[in-house]
């Protein structure tokens, strides 16, 4: 094979849908770096700043339509570039682009899988619940897979913040490292920035920009108003495997939603080095067009044609239209004053606690903690068994014989037995 | 230099392109230009996007109590209720205050003029006593020693239907 047909092949390889990949992947780049400058991963106020962003803040709603919609239009995009690729028969002589191109689809597909949580409303739930599910139906691993996924036994805030974390550091760093090595690396840059790939980007880019400011992106009730008979579905680049699991029970879900994808990507990746090449990549390529077509319309028609889903999705959408024209709800936070009694009891407490007490107990004994230890509040003391002043006085000198631990320590070398009888009664004042 | 027929047709095409400077120039330009065009309308919604929100200045007049339940000549604690709105969140405060019947219902903030901690009254000693640092100050509110350097601060005030109100700024 001579240089000059690598060449050739090459140019061809730097089509118009790497232009356009490289366009949307800047604009969910720039958006998502906007949109968090609001959000919130915790889920008692993730859905009140999404909706802030959708209703209050200028050009929010469009950015987070473009944020959404966008990374929609990216999969589809980076999926008929690889196709693209493989006609020209990149995986032969531009490996380093086919590679590369594969590993942006994966983490385009990790972004939207997790991104589609954040915004913690319905919806959100429930593609972390199905995510849940997919996980712990792995085998052998599953019930690891799954804990590690919700960052605990249960779906919680901490969900939401490792979900939060994938999506805005490590999944962007891992695209950005690779693009940038891509583009940089094998000086492609001016190739994929032609001018007519320009154009075809900058016409996709202008679809996408009036795509947006017609249709906001959804958002649904939030999780703790949600309706029982809620219908989730979730965003259209995974309709496919949402349909796909009506099909398959439990744990096979698994294997078809997480291993045979997995298996069919690391393949895509290999496909340089594997023989008969063009035949696993066709057969890949072509399953996954066909898997996802078939899989979409059966999606849209089985709601179509099913009277009472139908007419429970179109209420849903009717509430959120409502929902929508709403006026902002902020969310409340209480900061409650300090109970002038306390103030009043710290100015009371006797020299000897003031100088041996206050570090741990705190200053009127509403207790502390510093790292793992936990010092519990002397207040209400007269409501508890073993806490006469003669107790508390013996407790003083022999802490171990009231079953206290270190760092609770014997004050018999520190303080006359009247400074301990000042302080137990103080104490025993206290409510 | 070999004549440009004799190149392979993707180098001659690059030496097309050489001969039209102008073309050539607009043809780089072009990509740019869409890459600037994302920026810029990306760009002018993130300057209306991130646009600081300035809050209204709280000019609400708080409750405090009943003009009739204010007597005697000790300083009376009460809670007043504030709302702040800051963007998505509406916080709710409760702060102390202390009104003195004595002095025509003056009402003082119970925010320490030094560093802010809560100041309690003492019935015993006659003052007011802050945990932090040990300011006292006298039952009308003056300073009588220790690092704070003023007198406790006086909320605006009036008296409404029978209530006397406040208006609470964290900083009088």
């Amino acid at each position: 094979m001579s240089i000059l047909s690598i060449l050739k092949s090459c140019q061809k390889c730097s089509q118009a849908t790497g232009a356009i990949v490289g366009i949307l992947l800047l604009v969910q780049l720039l958006t998502g770096l906007l949109l968090a400058f609001y959000y919130v991963p915790s889920v008692d106020h993730a859905y009140t700043t999404v909706s802030y962003i959708e209703k209050v803040v200028s050009s929010g709603s469009w950015l987070r339509s473009l944020h959404h919609y966008g990374s929609q239009w990216l999969t589809l995009f980076i999926f008929l570039h690889l196709v693209q690729l493989f006609l020209n028969q990149a995986y032969i002589f531009c490996k380093s682009q086919w590679i590369v191109s594969v590993v942006i689809l994966a983490l385009v597909m990790a972004a939207g899988g997790t991104g589609y949580s954040l915004p913690w409303d319905a919806r959100a739930f429930f593609s972390t619940r199905v995510a849940e599910g997919l996980m712990a139906g792995l085998p052998l691993a599953g019930r690891n897979a799954r804990l590690w996924l919700l960052g605990g036994s249960e779906i919680s805030t901490l969900t939401l913040s490792r979900f939060f974390a994938m999506h805005v550091l490590v999944i962007p760093a891992f695209l950005i490292t690779v693009a940038m090595w891509l583009l940089f690396r094998s000086r492609r840059l001016a190739a994929f920035f032609n001018s007519r790939n320009g154009v075809a980007a900058g016409l996709v880019f202008v679809a996408l920009a009036i795509w947006c400011w017609k249709h906001p992106a959804p958002l649904g009730p939030s999780v703790a108003e949600m309706p029982a008979e809620y219908l989730p579905r979730p965003g259209a680049q995974f309709l496919w495997l949402y349909q796909s699991l009506k099909y398959i029970p439990g744990g096979l879900g698994s294997l078809a939603g997480v291993v045979l994808p997995g298996i069919a990507l690391v393949l895509l990746v290999a496909l340089p080095w594997l023989k008969a090449q063009r035949v696993i990549g066709a057969a890949i390529l072509a399953a996954c067009v066909g898997l996802v077509s078939v899989m979409t319309t059966a999606a849209y028609l089985s709601d179509r044609r099913d009277p009472r889903t139908w007419t429970q999705l179109s209420k849903q959408a009717a509430a959120e239209e409502a929902a929508r024209r709403e006026p902002f709800k902020p969310a409340s936070i209480i900061v409650a004053a300090a109970a002038p009694a306390a103030a009043a009891d710290a100015l009371n407490a006797p020299t000897m606690y003031r100088k041996w007490c206050v570090q741990c107990h705190g200053a009127s004994g509403e207790g502390g903690r510093q790292g793992p230890f936990r010092f519990p509040p002397l207040r209400n003391l007269s409501a508890k068994p073993r806490r006469t002043a003669d107790d508390i006085v013996a407790l003083l000198k022999d802490p171990r014989a009231y079953d206290l631990q270190p760092p609770m320590t014997s004050f018999s070398g520190k303080m006359t037995e009247d400074h301990m009888r000042q302080i137990a009664e103080w104490l025993l004042q206290l409510k | 230099m070999q004549p440009a027929e004799e190149r392979p047709a993707f180098l001659r095409q690059r030496v097309n392109m050489e001969t039209n400077d102008s073309r050539r120039s607009f043809l780089k330009i072009l990509p740019l230009g869409v890459v600037a065009g994302v920026f810029a309308s990306i760009g002018g919604a993130a300057f209306r996007f991130l646009r600081p929100r300035l809050a209204a200045a709280s000019d609400r007049w708080l409750d405090v109590a009943n003009v009739s339940e204010l007597s005697g000549p000790q300083p009376i604690t009460r809670k007043v209720v504030a709302q702040h709105i800051a963007g998505w969140a509406v916080t709710t405060e409760e702060h102390n205050v202390f009104v003195l019947p004595a002095n025509g219902n003056q009402v003082l903030s119970a925010v320490c003029p030094h560093e802010g901690c809560e100041v309690a009254w003492q019935q015993n000693t006659n003052r007011f006593a802050c945990p932090c640092h040990e300011s006292y100050f006298a039952a009308d509110g003056s300073r009588i020693s220790g690092p704070a350097r003023r007198a406790l601060d006086t909320l605006p005030a009036r008296v409404q239907d029978g209530k006397l109100q406040v208006q609470y700024t964290s900083q009088a």
